[in-house]
């Protein structure tokens, strides 16, 4: 029977969100102060330097800035909801995601979706109001707005999988809750998200080369400050696009393994 | 639909390490493991006819939950095979998911950060349930489990009756004629126990559907169920009736009665044991195999003697299941 109406799937994480209206205010505030605070430490971090890592001022202000933003889109807080995969393997409650006639995987794809369009939201709403107090600057150009957008969009496409990969980890280690913290960090600090990787030692730039983590932010963000010139683009969009289908197929092959570990909840 | 649900020979054998004692043997294990298999299903058949609730009983680890695992799909078997509504369940595991509804004991499948309603109308969405079909059933539901007064509530604040009436009726929106329940009782009073039962038999009497239960509640069992399925250690130990398990294992009735002459000679009727005689009260039970049921005692009991009263002490079922289960260990 034809999916019409499953992708309103896509609702549970916005819904949640806007039935616990204080968690709301919570994430507006801790927007505002991170914002703030990012952008005051870059301010001072220049305040005695012109460029550095070929980064002037304004554009390290917004890509940090851009950066807090666009962290919002995927930070949602699961774990209160009950609704992370690790909670669901613990309590035993994955088994209802399979024994539906939506499959697991297009399920947590709806949910992600669901959650990255109301993180777009609010990024959206953050960026508008960061503009006009001139905390970041515009795109220098149509075209570099228009190559920063598809690049955003691969991004976030990869870093859906990268927390897919996350996610899938549960199903084989119940108890994974360091690794997770690990892997989080190491996923903020490689895709640029605490610094522009331009920041930091060359070695540190080319393993991060060979790692998906800057495709997912490190990319788009340095096309829309113009570190990456438009030049260069086509190269960073198809490194992207690489990165989208080689994790597509990771995930596909592991999805398939994990379907075999459900049993891990016993009972 | 046919409703049915037809298992042959399911086995399901788990490979699981042994982990020796002591720091050299954890050491050994590491280099060397040992694998061991564990049937935690084997060769298991029987029959559901549609229609029919069939109680699903045995010891914890008894291999109860591995079935319905295996009859929803989620499991597939080792050896033998099942077909659930006409489909085999881990071969098609989302036609077959159209088919079944499942509750897992305090397992809930609702979003714990909405309401209850917004919960059920995700679910009409991935079942792809007719918004006007939904809204009849779930106005059905909430008159057999009164659902309307909490369904706007968010989940994480029901109590538990509350939200296992919620997933019950989640487990059946989308109408299926095949429902597995997984100890739905669990933990819940008796109000509520009794709210669920009474919901069950309107499904099944009602609505004809299936349902394959599983509960350590011998009250609910005998309420809700006419035949039940006995496994212990994985393998099928009885599939019968109520009364056959009685006679089986609980032939433990005892008829009391006060004679009118107490000076009357007292000959049991055959198949009946006289247990007490003191004065004019006397005891009887059963004797041997072939013994009577306690109603047919008391009837034999008051033809053959005069009496001026008469009483009757039956086990319970659940001293039945207790002595059942401890056969059914000692057989393993």
């Amino acid at each position: 029977m034809a999916m019409v109406h499953a992708w309103r799937a896509a609702r549970v994480t916005p819904l949640g969100e806007l039935h616990a209206p204080p968690r709301m205010t919570a994430v507006l505030l801790r927007l505002s102060v991170q914002v703030v605070l990012v952008w005051s430490l870059w301010r001072g971090l220049y305040a005695q330097t012109g460029t550095t890592a070929g980064l002037d001022r304004d554009q390290a202000v917004t890509y940090a800035v851009l950066a807090v933003l666009a962290s919002r889109l995927r930070e949602l807080d699961q774990y209160t909801g009950r609704d992370t995969v690790l909670q669901h393997m613990h309590f035993g409650t994955i088994v209802y995601w399979y024994l539906r006639p939506l499959p697991p995987q297009r399920y947590y794809a709806l949910r992600a979706l669901g959650e990255q369009l109301y993180g777009l939201a609010w990024a959206l709403g953050g960026y508008a109001v960061c503009l006009a107090v001139g905390a970041v600057e515009p795109p220098r150009s149509a075209a570099v707005a228009g190559v920063f957008l598809l690049s955003m969009l691969l991004g976030q496409w990869v870093l859906y999988y990268v927390m897919l990969v996350l996610d899938q980890l549960c199903f084989f280690t119940l108890r994974n809750n360091a690794a997770m913290l690990i892997l989080l960090f190491a996923q903020n600090l490689l895709a640029g998200v605490y610094a522009p990787l331009w920041f930091f030692p060359d070695w540190f730039i080319t393993m991060s080369a060979f790692l998906p983590f800057q495709a997912t932010l490190s990319v788009p963000l340095s096309l829309y400050v113009g570190r990456i010139p438009l030049s260069d683009a086509a190269l960073q969009i198809a490194v992207q696009a690489a990165w989208v289908v080689a994790l597509a197929l990771f995930t596909r092959w592991v999805w398939r393994r994990a379907a075999q570990r459900v049993i891990s909840q016993g009972g | 639909m046919s409703g049915s649900i037809e298992v042959r020979g399911l086995t399901r054998t788990f490979h699981t390490t042994v982990r020796r004692p002591g720091l050299a043997g954890a050491l050994r294990s590491l280099v060397n493991p040992e694998r061991v298999a564990k049937h935690a299903v084997l060769d298991v058949s029987f029959d559901v006819a549609p229609g029919e609730l069939l109680a699903l009983l045995g010891p914890n680890g008894a291999g109860k939950s591995t079935t319905i695992k295996m009859l929803t799909g989620i499991l597939t078997p080792t050896a033998g095979e099942a077909r659930v509504a006409g489909v085999v369940p881990y071969q098609e595991r989302e036609r077959n998911a159209r088919n079944i509804g499942a509750v897992f004991g305090q397992r809930t499948q609702l979003w714990w950060d909405l309401p209850v309603r917004e919960s059920f109308a995700i679910l009409r969405d991935i079942y792809e349930v007719p918004k006007a079909e939904h809204a009849a059933r779930l106005k059905e539901f909430d008159e057999l489990l009164d659902l309307s007064s909490f369904w706007d509530t968010r989940v994480r604040h029901l109590s538990l009756g509350q939200r296992v009436r919620s997933d019950l009726a989640a487990a059946l929106l989308h109408d299926p004629p095949v429902v597995f329940l997984d100890e739905p009782t669990i933990g819940m009073d008796v109000v509520v126990k009794e709210q669920v039962r009474e919901f069950l038999r309107n499904q099944v009497e009602e609505r004809g559907r299936t349902v394959l239960l599983t509960t350590h509640d011998m009250t609910e069992v005998e309420r809700l169920a006419e035949r039940v399925v006995l496994i212990n250690h994985g393998r099928l130990m009885l599939d019968g009736t109520l009364e056959e398990i009685r006679r089986k294992f609980g032939s433990t009735w005892q008829v009391r009665a006060t004679l009118a002459d107490p000076h009357a000679e007292v000959v049991p009727p055959p198949g009946i044991a006289l247990l007490r005689h003191d004065g004019p009260r006397v005891v009887f039970g059963p004797d041997g195999p072939d013994a009577p049921t306690v109603h047919q005692a008391l009837k034999a009991v008051i033809e053959r003697f005069e009496v001026t009263d008469i009483g009757i002490d039956e086990a319970d079922l659940e001293d039945v299941m207790r002595a059942a289960y401890v056969q059914a260990t000692g057989d393993a």
